[in-house]
Order: C-alpha cells, then sequence, then structure tokens
C-alpha cells in the first residue's frame, strides 16, 4: 500500500511541473510587458527594478521558471498589485472556505447520489426507479448557476429561510453546497444504481438468494458494499467537477473562497493572483484525484498490483 | 410504575433552567452595526486621504478634518475651532482643538498641520494645498497658512473628505502600505481590518472628542464595532437591508428606491446629489479628434429616458459638467447638452460618415465603430448598455467592454487604446473641471486627454486669478463654458443621494448635517 | 453507410424518447438557422418605457431590463450557445481525434506524452482550463470557444485512442500494412472510419456539456459582450431583477435545460441503437 502511495506520488510530479509551468507562462503570454502586469501602474523605476532582480525577470524563460518555482516552495507566491497584500496570505484566508465548500458537496453528492442510486436499483424497472432516474436527469442538465439562482428566489427570498449571499452564518452554506452537490448526485446516482444492477447477476448473489436471506438484507448489506468501489472510481476521477462548481456557486452566493478570488482577480487583471488561485486550484485537483486512488485501491487489491 | 410525580418533578426544573438558559442567550442591546456601502462606493483601493483618488464613504470614520462644510455651505470646525482670513486673503489663521489623539496616542497640534500640508506636494491632491506658502506654527495649537495667491476655495476644500489628516507618525513608517493594511487617524473609529471590495472593520475611538457642532453627540461613538461591508450586487444589497444582514445602505440602489419606501423596516433619507454620471470622449483618438463626431455622441444621448426607466425617475438629467446645486453650472443655455438625435446624425453626415446597409456608419472604408469602457457595478452596465443601443441609433457601434473597479483609473494609466466610456465622479465643487480637463493631468484623471491652450489659460484664471468667491463664479464658468463648447464629454444623470436604514435596529437623527452620510450624522446615530 | 445511418434514425424516431429529443432538437437548430424570421422583433432594440414587462400577448416571455422582447433574445441565443457549442465539439474533436490516433498507432514516445497530457487535463474540471485559457486570451466569443474546444480535447483524444489501439491489432491493419499501405493512409482510410461512431456519439453528449460551459462563462461576463444574446449572459444581468422581472433568469434556464436534455436524449437513444455503450469506455 505505501509502494502504490509513493508511485503514484511521484507520478504526480511531472505533471505538477508541466501545469505550474502553464501557469508560470499566463504572465508571459498575456499581451503586454510582464512587468506592467506584476506591478502597479504608477511604480517607480526602483521597485521595478527591486521586482526584477527578484524574479530575475531579465533572464531566460527557463530560468524565470526555476526562481519562481523555488519562490513557490518557500511560499512566496508573489504580491496582489490591486490588494497589495501577499498572494499567500490572500490564498489563506480563502482556501478554508472552498474546502468546506467542496467537502460539504462531496459529501451531500455521495450520500443523496447513493441512496437515491440504490433506491431506483432496488425498485428496478418500476415507477420509483424512472421517476428517480427522471429527477436526477433533470438534476444535471441545467446550470449550475441557474439552479443556484432558482434556490435563492425560492428558499432565500421567497421564504427567507436562508440568507442571500455571504458566508456569515452555517445556514449560508445550506443552499451552496445543495446547489454544487446536486449537479453531482447524478453520476454517483447512475454508476450506484448500474454497478448494483450488474453485482445482482452475480454469483455469489444468485447463492445468497439460495441460503435464504431476505431480499432488502441482500440488497443494502452485500450488493451495495461492492458497488461503493465503482462509485469512488467515478468520484475520485471527477473530483474536479467539485471544485469547478465551487468556483462558479461562490460567485453566485458571493462567498469568499478560491474561485471568487480567482473571477475577481481574472476581472482585476491581478495576474500574481490568477496565478495563485489556479496554481492552488491545481493542486487541489491532483491531490483529490491521488486520496481517490489511494481509497479505490485500499478497497481493491486488484489495483494497487497493477500501477504501470 | 410512578412516572407522573417523577415527571412532573424533573419537568418543571428543567422548563425554568431552559427558559432561564434562553434568557441568558439573548443578546445584550446589539452594541454593533453592519453597514453597507454599494455601487460606485465600491472597490476604493484605500483609506489614504493623501495621496488616494478613491476614497469611500467609511473614511469620515477614520479620519477628521479641519472643517466640515454643512448643506446651507456654512462651514463647522471640527479639527478647528476658529479661523480667520487676512482682508487681501494671503494668510489665514486656524486655532486647532485641544487634547486631539490620534488613535496611535500621538497628539495633534500645529507641528501635525505643518507636515501634513506639506504631504500633498507631488500627489495628485495637490491641488488642494497648492496656494499655501507656507505654513507658520504661531503657537502649539494656532497655525497661519500664507498664502501665495488668494484662495477663495481653502475652506470648501478642507472640507473634503481629500483632506482628512492622518497621524503622521504612522504615515511616515507605513509609506505606501498606509491605508491599505493600516490606517491611522483621529477619527471616531479605529480602523480593525480592511480587505479591498469586501469589508471594512472598525473599533470604537474610546478616546474621541472632536466632535463638530454639527453633531448632538459630543463624545465617542454609540457602536463599539462597525462592520462596512462592500456590496456591488444592487439586488444583494436591497436584500441584506430588508432581511436583517445588513443595518444601513450608504447609497439605495435606484431601483429599489420605491420598494424600499414602501417596506416599514426601513426608512429613506434624501439629500441632495453630488454625482455626475458621464462620458468622457478621448480627444486624441479617431475618430474624436474631429469635433462633430464628438458633439455628435454628446446629443445622442438620451437622458430623459434613462432618468425615467433606469432611475425611476429619481434625481435630474445631466445637462453639463457640474452638478446642479453649483452656481457655475448655470451657463449659457446654448451650451447645455439635451437629446437631439437629428443634430448627431446631421454632424456625422456633415464629417463623411455615410451609413451602410447594416445601419453602422463608415468612412473611407472604415466603420464607426468604437470602444466603451465601463466599470462593474450594476447601474454602470446598465447605463453602458442603454448608451450603445442610443449610439447605435446614430449608427455608431460602441464595443462594450466592462472593467473591474478597483483597476479601471489603473488601466487608464496604462495607456491603452481608449476612447468613451461611462464614469461617474462624485464632487460638489467647480474645481473638478480642473480635475478631470487640466493639460497638466494628462492620462489620468484627463482621459479626455485634452490639452487646449485657450481652456489652460481659462483654467489658470479660475484656479489661480480668483480674488472673491464671486469671481471664481465667474471664472470658472467661463471656464466651464469653454470646455463644454469643445464636447470633450457627454453629461447622463444626476443622481440624488438617499440612504436607508433598519429603523427597528438604529436611531437616525431627523436632520442629516453635512453634504454627505459621514461621521458627523453617525455620531448621532444609536442601536434601539 | 448511408443506408445505415438512415435505418439507425428511423429506430431512433420510432420511440417516444428519441422522438421528442429529436423534436426539441430540430427546434434549437431552426431557431439558430433561422433566427431573423422567427423572432418576432429585433434582439438589440431597447424600448426602455417597456423594460420589465412580464409574458404578455405582446411579448410571449416577457422582456427583459432595456425593454427587448426575451423570446426573441433566446432564438438569437440558440445561435449563440450552439454556434459556440458546436464549433468547439467540432475543433475538439478533429484535434482529438488526430492526436488520439496517432498517439494510438505509432506508440512510443510520442503517446507517452500525449497521454501524460491528456491526464493531466482529464481530472481537471472544463471550467478551470477554460477559465486559463480566458486568462490569457482575454473575454469574447471566440475565446471561449477556443477554451472550451481546449477543454474537452482530452475527452477526445482519450477514446480515439483507446479505438485505435483497440483496432490495430486487428487482422486487416497487418495486412493491410504488408501490401505496402502507408501509416497515414491506414489511419484515415481505414481505422478512423471505425472509430468515428463513438466519437461522434461522445461529442454530441459533449455538446450538451459545452453549451452550459459557455452558459457558465457568459454567466461570468467572460463570454460574448452586449448587446450580443447570450443565455449565460442574460440569466448574469437578470440576476439584478430578480425581485421584478424572475422570468429572465427562469426562461433562459429552461431553455439551456431543454436543450442540453434533449441532447442527452438523443444520444442515449443513438447510444442504444448503434448498440456502441461498450465501446464509449475509454480506459
Amino acid at each position: 500500500m505505501l509502494r502504490f502511495a509513493i508511485k503514484r506520488l511521484l507520478m504526480l510530479i511531472p505533471v505538477f511541473l508541466v501545469v505550474s509551468l502553464i501557469i508560470f507562462m499566463i504572465v508571459h503570454l498575456v499581451p503586454g510587458d510582464p512587468i506592467d502586469n506584476l506591478l502597479r501602474v504608477n511604480s517607480t523605476a526602483e521597485q521595478k527594478a527591486a521586482l526584477t532582480a527578484q524574479y530575475g525577470l531579465d533572464k531566460p524563460l527557463i530560468v524565470q521558471y526555476g526562481i519562481w518555482l523555488s519562490h513557490l516552495f518557500q511560499g512566496d507566491l508573489g504580491q496582489a498589485i490591486v490588494l497589495r497584500r501577499p498572494v499567500s496570505e490572500l490564498i489563506a484566508q480563502n482556501l478554508p472556505h472552498s474546502l468546506i465548500l467542496g467537502s460539504l458537496a462531496l459529501l451531500f453528492s455521495t450520500v443523496v447520489g447513493i441512496a437515491t442510486g440504490a433506491l431506483a436499483a432496488i425498485y428496478q424497472g418500476s415507477w420509483i426507479d424512472r421517476t428517480v432516474m427522471s429527477v436526477i436527469l433533470l438534476g444535471s442538465t441545467v446550470p449550475g448557476f441557474w439552479l443556484g439562482l432558482l434556490l435563492i428566489m425560492l428558499f432565500a427570498v421567497q421564504l427567507t429561510w436562508f440568507p442571500v449571499s455571504g458566508a456569515r452564518s452555517w445556514s449560508a452554506l445550506v443552499l451552496p453546497v445543495v446547489t454544487i452537490g446536486l449537479g453531482g448526485v447524478a453520476l454517483v446516482s447512475r454508476v450506484t444504481r448500474v454497478a448494483m444492477m450488474e453485482i445482482a447477476r452475480k454469483d455469489f448473489v444468485l447463492m445468497l438468494h439460495a441460503k435464504g436471506l431476505p431480499s432488502r438484507r441482500i440488497q443494502l448489506r452485500h450488493i451495495l458494499r461492492h458497488a461503493l468501489l465503482p462509485v469512488v472510481t467515478i468520484l475520485s476521477l471527477r473530483i474536479g467537477w467539485i471544485l469547478g462548481g465551487a468556483v462558479t456557486i461562490e460567485y453566485v452566493f458571493a462567498r469568499p473562497g478560491l474561485g471568487s478570488l480567482l473571477i475577481n482577480s481574472l476581472n482585476q487583471r491581478d495576474y500574481p493572483v490568477v496565478q495563485g488561485c489556479l496554481l492552488m486550484l491545481a493542486v487541489a485537483v491532483m491531490l483529490g484525484t491521488l486520496i481517490g486512488d489511494m481509497v479505490q485501491a485500499a478497497m481493491d487489491p486488484r489495483i494497487r498490483e497493477s500501477v504501470e | 410504575m410512578h412516572h407522573s410525580t417523577t415527571g412532573v418533578r424533573t419537568v418543571i426544573p428543567a422548563l425554568t433552567g431552559l427558559c432561564m438558559l434562553a434568557a441568558a442567550s439573548l443578546p445584550a442591546v446589539a452594541q454593533e452595526a453592519t453597514f453597507a456601502l454599494t455601487s460606485s462606493d465600491v472597490g476604493a483601493p484605500s483609506y489614504n486621504p493623501i495621496k488616494g483618488t478613491q476614497l469611500n464613504s467609511a473614511t469620515s470614520l477614520i479620519f477628521d478634518r479641519l472643517v466640515i462644510q454643512d448643506a446651507d455651505q456654512s462651514f463647522h470646525g471640527q479639527l478647528a475651532t476658529e479661523w480667520e482670513s487676512s482682508e487681501d486673503g494671503m494668510s489665514w489663521t486656524f486655532k486647532l482643538r485641544p487634547d486631539v489623539r490620534f488613535h496611535d496616542g500621538e497628539p495633534f497640534n500645529a507641528e501635525t498641520i505643518k507636515w501634513w500640508v506639506a504631504q500633498y506636494a507631488g500627489t495628485e491632491n495637490a491641488f488642494m494645498t497648492a496656494a499655501i506658502e507656507t505654513v507658520e506654527i504661531v503657537d502649539d495649537l494656532t497655525v497661519r497658512f500664507l498664502m501665495n495667491a488668494p484662495d477663495p476655495n481653502l475652506l470648501s476644500n478642507m472640507s473634503s473628505i481629500f483632506m482628512s489628516v492622518p497621524s503622521p507618525k504612522a504615515y511616515e513608517s507605513l509609506g505606501d502600505n498606509f491605508g491599505v493594511t493600516e490606517a491611522v487617524g483621529s477619527g471616531p473609529y479605529k480602523l480593525d481590518s480592511f480587505t479591498i471590495g469586501q469589508e471594512t472593520i472598525l473599533a470604537r475611538n474610546e478616546d474621541y472628542t472632536a466632535a463638530s457642532d454639527l453633531s448632538e453627540n459630543q463624545g465617542p461613538a454609540q457602536f463599539e464595532t462597525l462592520t462596512i461591508r462592500e456590496i456591488a450586487e444592487d439586488s444583494t444589497a436591497f436584500l441584506e437591508l430588508k432581511t436583517g444582514g445588513v443595518d444601513l445602505l450608504f447609497t439605495v440602489p435606484t431601483d429599489f428606491l420605491p420598494r424600499m419606501q414602501e417596506e416599514s423596516g426601513t426608512t429613506v433619507i434624501t439629500l441632495p446629489g453630488t454625482d455626475l454620471f458621464y462620458i468622457p470622449i478621448n480627444t486624441s483618438v479617431a475618430p474624436f479628434t474631429d469635433i462633430r463626431v464628438r458633439e455628435a455622441v454628446a446629443f445622442a444621448i438620451n437622458q430623459q429616458e434613462i432618468l425615467d426607466n433606469l432611475f425611476g425617475g429619481i434625481g435630474a438629467v445631466g445637462k453639463n459638467f457640474l452638478i446642479s446645486s453649483l452656481l457655475e453650472s448655470e451657463v449659457d443655455p446654448e451650451l447645455n447638452v439635451s437629446y437631439d438625435p437629428e443634430r448627431s446624425k446631421a454632424l456625422l453626415d456633415d464629417a463623411g460618415w455615410i451609413v451602410g446597409d447594416d445601419g453602422i456608419r463608415s468612412k473611407d472604408g472604415v466603420p464607426l465603430q468604437v470602444a466603451l469602457w465601463t466599470q462593474n457595478g450594476t447601474e454602470y452596465k446598465r447605463v453602458t448598455e442603454v448608451v450603445q443601443a442610443q449610439l447605435k441609433a446614430i449608427g455608431m457601434q460602441a464595443d462594450m467592454t466592462v472593467l473591474d473597479a478597483a483597476s479601471i483609473n489603473d488601466q487608464y494609466r496604462k495607456g491603452n487604446e481608449h476612447q468613451l466610456a461611462v464614469r461617474s465622479y462624485d464632487w460638489a465643487n467647480a474645481d473638478i473641471l480642473d480635475w478631470f480637463f487640466s493639460g497638466e493631468r494628462l492620462g489620468y484623471p484627463n482621459v479626455s486627454m485634452w490639452n487646449d491652450p485657450k481652456a489652460e489659460a481659462l483654467n489658470h484664471t479660475a484656479m489661480k486669478e480668483s480674488k472673491t468667491w464671486e469671481e471664481r463664479v465667474d471664472n470658472f464658468r467661463a471656464y466651464h463654458e469653454y470646455v463644454l463648447s469643445q464636447y470633450v464629454f457627454a453629461p447622463i444623470y444626476e443622481p440624488v443621494q438617499n440612504f436607508a436604514y433598519n429603523n427597528a435596529r438604529l436611531s437616525v437623527p431627523d436632520t442629516v448635517h453635512g453634504t454627505r452620510l459621514q461621521s458627523q450624522t453617525i455620531l448621532d446615530m444609536a442601536p434601539l | 453507410m448511408i443506408s445505415q445511418s438512415l435505418a439507425t434514425l428511423k429506430s431512433i424516431l420510432r420511440t417516444p424518447r428519441g422522438g421528442l429529443s429529436a423534436a426539441v432538437l430540430l427546434l434549437m437548430i431552426g431557431c439558430a438557422l433561422f433566427a431573423p424570421l422567427i423572432a418576432p422583433y429585433a434582439y438589440d432594440i431597447q424600448d426602455l418605457p417597456n423594460s420589465n414587462l412580464a409574458p404578455s400577448s405582446a411579448h410571449w416571455l416577457g422582456t427583459d431590463e432595456f425593454g427587448r422582447d426575451l423570446l426573441s433574445r433566446i432564438v438569437y441565443g440558440a445561435r449563440t450557445s450552439l454556434s459556440v457549442a458546436l464549433t468547439a465539439i467540432c475543433l475538439s474533436v478533429a484535434a482529438g481525434m488526430t492526436l488520439g490516433a496517432m498517439a494510438g498507432y505509432f506508440g512510443g514516445v510520442f503517446d507517452r506524452i500525449v497521454t501524460a497530457v491528456v491526464d493531466l487535463t482529464w481530472s481537471f474540471p472544463e471550467i478551470l482550463i477554460a477559465l486559463i485559457l480566458i486568462a490569457i486570451i482575454g473575454p469574447g466569443l471566440y475565446s471561449t470557444t477556443i477554451a472550451i474546444s481546449l477543454a474537452y480535447l482530452a475527452q477526445f483524444t482519450r477514446l480515439t485512442r483507446a479505438q485505435i489501439l483497440a483496432l490495430k491489432s486487428e487482422t486487416y491493419v497487418e495486412v493491410t500494412h504488408n501490401l505496402g499501405a502507408g501509416h497515414f493512409h491506414i489511419i484515415f482510410r481505414h481505422l478512423l472510419p471505425n472509430a468515428l461512431t463513438p466519437v461522434i456519439v461522445a461529442g454530441m453528449l459533449a455538446t450538451g456539456d459545452a453549451i452550459i460551459l459557455e452558459a457558465t462563462l457568459g454567466f461570468f461576463g467572460l463570454g460574448a459582450q452586449p448587446p450580443t444574446a447570450s443565455w449565460g449572459a442574460m440569466m448574469s444581468s437578470g440576476t439584478a431583477q430578480i425581485f421584478l422581472a424572475p422570468w429572465i433568469i427562469i426562461f433562459p434556464g429552461i431553455a439551456i435545460a431543454l436543450s442540453v436534455i434533449a441532447i442527452n436524449l438523443f444520444g442515449d437513444s443513438l447510444i442504444e441503437a448503434l448498440d456502441i455503450r461498450s465501446r464509449l469506455r475509454a480506459h
């Protein structure tokens, strides 16, 4: 297990290098002099010179990348142009909000998805199955921000059960979590349902039936347990959508977080912050996938053997 | 089994305990309040009054000024208690309020003022102290300004929020970071934390004594903590006030004004306006090098329709560059701008721009296509979309770009090829003409890139050679009229000021003093 | 090939699911192609005194905050959404098929590099990739198209590669090669046509996602600029009218939902009719 973990971690290193290189290049690919994209407009010549020296802006690109990376590992992500604060500080302030939102949404998707998928599988073919799957389909075909807006209109404006925006209270988490979560329920639900139906056809299940165990028990205790592996597989592959959802929904609900920080800094053309956010999100995706892989491997020994 | 007796014996104490617990957890009379900044008040990059060019409404809570101007044009002392100018206007003497300390404990005295005036040199706000030649310290609490020219506008300048007095010690030690990470003044509130575009947290200054006579409360403020949130989206701001998320909106989004007035839980207070929405035109870039094209833009804007439909008829149409409460806005009626699309079309025809099949004009194969910038914020975006459609109606295609409020001025400074934009300013003095059109401020704030010798001469006369207030009005009127005749901008709309508060949580004095909602009124606000 | 396609199509249309979704799709495509003929009003003519009107006989879906007819703007919005999504997916499929085919066929270092890059982007949410690209090239219609096509590139590359790998080991490939056919001839004349079907269907399903992505970018203000009608941007400016005119948010959302549901249902019918579900798994 440990060897598997180390191998996967090592495989992530080249990925990280390529991703960070692309993010590093943003400042150079954008029109204009890179130094104007890193500093405030009325900076003095001394300030420009200082920045040039610190980040080696007069050296060849590959050297600059190296210097940027070394600063990165020391925790220095540069200075935000508009907010005039270290980027690392801004990220530290916003990251927890996104993590909470993302984790709760993931939990929601998983729990509700497995529950609905199991329900549909158990009552396979009946009206319950069809209704559940149709509702699920609807949830996955609407844009997340529209769903968020509809929920705001109903629950925050009309019923005033929850606040409209912000992150001032725990109840402010409900609508955003549900919005992001509903987007992922479809996938989990579908996979659970299909997996359970496939497993139900397997021999060992027939044997359980033959032994006289009650059908409900078989479904929940045995089939569901085995169905969890494909679910975890699909979740770990698509962990990215949670972050994608978070980016959009934070903006809709005016919540602090990496997502709104990214969108706002994109609008402000505050490239150091843009780079910092993108990097953080990319790392989150990579780590999330890694964790997903580990959970899969823990659940299924065959995966551990087959690391390419 | 005898459940009943034991049941009763345990239930009553339990219930009592619960009630006491509930009572204990009821909040004490609220010592905190949350105010919200909206619309153009959002996105101020710092609380630095000396170097800053964009300050929000919370600034007056952190800093004090020498004098405050009331709506009736009278001046009331805050950090200054008495003042007088000599006959020839060449010297001003100010007596300062004793026993005032900055939030960092530093004393406020004549030395402070001498240091403070010198700080403005070389900044964008230097024009406010430009007439002061030297500052003489008469005694610990008396200063004398020796002027290089009479400045009838001095007191008006001194009452501007940009003439707030920061603590010299903090200002020097924080350098560029002053107003960003920390800000130290002498005002009724100390700056606890500031996150640009998001929120400012203020803590009460328990030793505050520098209230002007415009406030009833001459001591510390009534709220222990004030949280100032910045909300760019109008509907969110409205909802937050309605649902109790915030207690006060510094500006009520005009869309929601009628509904806010209907709500019994909120009270709306209206003050005369000090803003103007307008379109600066870049005179240095084609097609706007041609005055006819500029004039065409000015007369293409249907100000009345914008006023009636976007702002619910609240406020007034923009006619020229100054707000209508200023005398200098009363210019020759011929020069005022109004809606006259036929005039615009005739001008463009005259300038050689022929209408094409798609309704867009072109000349020598070049289509009449221009860039139209605006800043983030519901009102700006909406006005800009309407302007876009009104320009299309005269055959000009305007491509819209929305820029972030905190960085749009930086975008101007970067020297991009900008042409038109929808902006607004908040200023109650005619010298705003100098600010936006002086040849010495090309780039920003003179985004019209206008440098006309005749204008410069008129500017000089108005700014530097007026000896009395009346003379100043006449000189500025002349400057204003010339600016109008050159069509370097197009006026759109003059809002009035409306602010709204939750009348179950706040008590607000009946009369609002000053020209804006600032510390003089906020000092008198109390929790209910 | 043609008669086979027609037969498949007929079998799909016979099912209620297939028939209904096909009808909705036709409606959408019709709106996109014939917008000027279908829409009752022009999409950019403002009528300020009549803004925020509720649905009525004059304006079936009401008017927006500038008095523009919402129905017309939704019809024209179909044009924006469909053209961006389709163009992006077509570009993505073309590039993805080429890359995937070459990687699967030639193998070796090229394959390893392509697979690494694909795996990299595979786990990233499309919105993030799109945002990175827009950070570089700026907002606008062209940028969103390119961003979306790059965001889905990984999917098609992966799928094609898997198909090619499976087909490569077929005997007829070896025989053709021995007969002297060049590599590219084999790829383009023999392998790709067989790999085509699952990729095309996957592309179709991806179009639905692409429409949502385009709407999301439009919602952030990074897509088409005013006055171009774009479902996402319409909803974005509609949030300011959340009280006065909720239909500005509701109707464009319904339009997107209907379109995407129709695409998904039709795609599902197609998969079943062609019985290629197993070939769509790309591991």
